[in-house]
């Protein structure tokens, strides 16, 4: 484990401990130690990667392989968002407010064990933890939908877990080795292909399954509808990204080293993420419900960054860890705008909403801002992610995914027009005449996450010399 | 394969059938205690005396007797809404179709995996193994005791304001 890091594991897991006690007979204690907890962590990660020794020695030192602290990064980033946005939108009597901050830095703690592991058995450790606080936290939210879509994601998820640990055992077997390292320098030497491919494939499969990616995606749209709003913005905007396809890329980088032999694998995975891309847009274009296209588009997106990591090059890589980022930033603006809206409006109901831009100005313009960054619009931060990935696969010759991935980045901007023109602008429905602006900490995370969408859009250059140090690290 | 051992894994897969067929939570309990216990009879077989004392001890001995506990506490109530049980009707017919199946193919594939096999970096005494080679995972476990304790936080106090 990349003790660097250490510290943002253990000190949630002590908060979580601690707040059951705390908020026994203050309840607001909760809220506060959670959100100092991450804003904490969040401040030492920024003095950690953005100090000016580091700038100036262009991102050298940066502790690990660089991708833990930028994963670490996004998943306080996220985690603070939530919590802060939770703590004004949970209904003040909730009987288990503790207990669903308690897993939320549970959460992030499991997530902070993933990215900080070095070895694939203490990996799966962590994404367990992962799914059982993921499932409880679907549950918190006790309507049909949300049991639904727990139940979904409960009947998925953990028979995907034993694909992984069927696959380890497989390559504990051949390799006698799980750690990154040691699964390295077996990959690079003259070993046998077959059982190793056979195992890397059904940890594929397990962690494809948990990813949401098509045509697995039959849990995401109902945990992420049925759950509260910012629980589905925690899951979409960085659990599923973290409890599976960060796997998939550091197989993916793996796969790499075993020179061209499990040339299959890498091709069914690149598959996989432009089918993911197709069937998330179109079935968007579809929906009637905010939250529900939200999670299709969600799938859509996560289908760009596994078509980018099987096809493994370093600035495909560079694009896929750089796309998870972006994803993390304006998926949860949108998914939190969709809680303000049906905070506001009491529905998401597409064909219920219109004209709530006169209303609801802020809340209106920070989606445009998430919308046109997911579409790959520039200058925002999600156009350089989608054109990394696409010129990885223009210049590999991989011309007609290159051209079907621009294609699907149209759709994108489509439904995402179509949801903008049908919520925010046109003409004021009844709903949207008695919705007014909800208030400032509700904007503050949407606000905050645009204002890092255009500044990551606009530093770039800089930003691009951190991923080419992390890229040189795990694949060279 | 030796024929007691073949026993243990039968038993196993019966025991957790069993515990997922089981009309009653209790009769559920007991047998997943059941399992816990042929699983450490096949980890002492095999060699690992440590991972059979923990399996034993936690699962069978300590984990049993929280669910136990539990179901005596929800007894009453389960009564009252007794569920449909045709959706599992499929469970012993898959798990018929995959013993069929393994019967003939996992042998083999096995005997040939064991072709393949590279010896683990493993040994020395179970502190170097929990305190050096598997620290982390250590945590792991915390993290999931944790998620454990605040999932039941979070289920219980709902219901029983209802």
């Amino acid at each position: 484990m990349d003790k660097a890091l250490l510290a943002f594991l253990i000190i949630p897991l002590f908060a979580a401990v601690l707040i059951p006690f705390a908020a026994r007979y203050r309840p607001r204690m909760a809220d506060i130690l959670a959100n100092v907890t991450l804003l904490a962590g969040l401040a030492n990660l920024a003095w950690l990667a953005l100090s000016p020794s580091m700038i100036a020695s262009e991102f050298a030192n940066l502790p690990g392989d660089g991708l833990s602290l930028l994963l670490v990064g996004a998943i306080y980033l996220v985690g603070l968002c939530v919590t802060f946005f939770s703590a004004w939108f949970l209904d003040e009597n909730l009987p288990n407010r503790p207990a669903y901050y308690s897993l939320l830095l549970v959460s992030v703690a499991a997530m902070t064990g993933v990215v900080t592991s070095t070895d694939f058995f203490t990996l799966y450790v962590f994404v367990e933890v992962l799914a059982v606080t993921s499932f409880a936290l679907i549950t918190t939210d006790e309507s049909f939908a949300g049991v639904e879509g727990a139940l979904k994601y409960f009947f998925l998820t953990f028979p995907a877990s034993a694909l992984i640990i069927v696959g380890l055992a497989i390559l504990m077997l051949t390799l006698g080795s799980l750690s990154y390292e040691n699964l390295r320098i077996f990959m690079s030497s003259d070993i046998p292909a077959g059982p190793v491919t056979f195992g890397a494939a059904l940890i594929m499969l397990g962690f494809i399954i948990k990813s949401g990616v098509v045509p697995f995606h039959a849990w995401t749209p109902d945990a992420y509808q049925g759950a509260y709003a910012p629980v589905s913005a925690h899951l979409a905007g960085i659990v599923t990204k973290i409890s599976g396809v960060y796997a998939l890329i550091k197989m993916a980088t793996l796969l790499r080293f075993f020179d061209g032999r499990a040339q299959a694998l890498s091709e069914m995975l690149m598959f996989l993420g432009l089918l993911s891309i197709a069937v998330g847009a179109i079935a968007a274009l579809r929906q009637k419900d905010f939250k529900r296209m939200l999670a299709f588009s969600s799938i859509s997106q996560v289908g760009y960054i596994v078509l980018a990591a099987g096809l493994g090059t370093p600035l495909a890589l560079i694009g896929a860890v750089f796309h998870l980022f972006n994803h993390a930033t304006f998926k949860t603006v949108l998914f939190l705008n969709s809680a303000s809206v049906e905070r506001s409006a009491g529905t998401t109901d597409m064909d219920k909403l219109g004209g709530l831009e006169h209303s609801m100005p802020w809340t209106s313009w920070t989606s445009v801002v998430a919308l046109l960054s997911t579409a790959g619009v520039p200058p925002l931060s999600g156009f350089w992610s989608k054109l990394l990935i696409i010129l990885a696969l223009w210049e590999s010759g991989l011309r007609t995914y290159a051209v079907l991935a621009l294609l699907f980045s149209i759709v994108t901007l489509a439904y995402f027009m179509v949801m903008q023109r049908k919520v925010f602008f046109g003409k004021k429905t009844a709903a949207a005449e008695s919705s007014p602006e909800v208030s400032a900490p509700l904007l503050a995370p949407a606000i905050v996450m645009c204002g890092l969408i255009v500044a990551l859009g606009l530093l770039f250059p800089y930003f691009y010399t951190y991923l080419k140090v992390v890229a040189e690290r795990i694949i060279i | 394969m030796n024929d007691p051992r073949l026993v243990l894994f039968a038993l196993t897969a019966l025991f957790s059938i069993w515990a997922v067929m089981a009309r009653s939570l209790l009769t559920s309990a007991i047998m997943l205690a059941l399992v816990s216990v042929t699983v450490s009879l096949i980890f002492f077989d095999y060699g690992a005396p440590w991972a059979g004392v923990f399996e034993l001890s936690v699962c069978a001995g300590l984990i049993t007797v929280l669910f136990i506990g539990a179901v005596s506490l929800i007894r009453s109530e389960e009564e009252k809404h007794p569920e449909s049980r045709a959706r599992f009707y499929a469970l012993p017919l898959a798990a018929a179709i995959f013993a069929i199946a393994g019967w003939f193919y996992l042998p083999p594939f096995f005997a040939e995996m064991a072709g393949w096999a590279r010896p683990g970096t493993g040994g020395g005494t179970i502190g170097l193994a929990l305190w050096d080679m598997r620290r982390q995972d250590l945590l792991g476990q915390v993290l999931m005791l944790a998620a454990g304790v605040f999932v039941i936080k979070s289920v219980f106090p709902r219901r029983t304001e209802k």
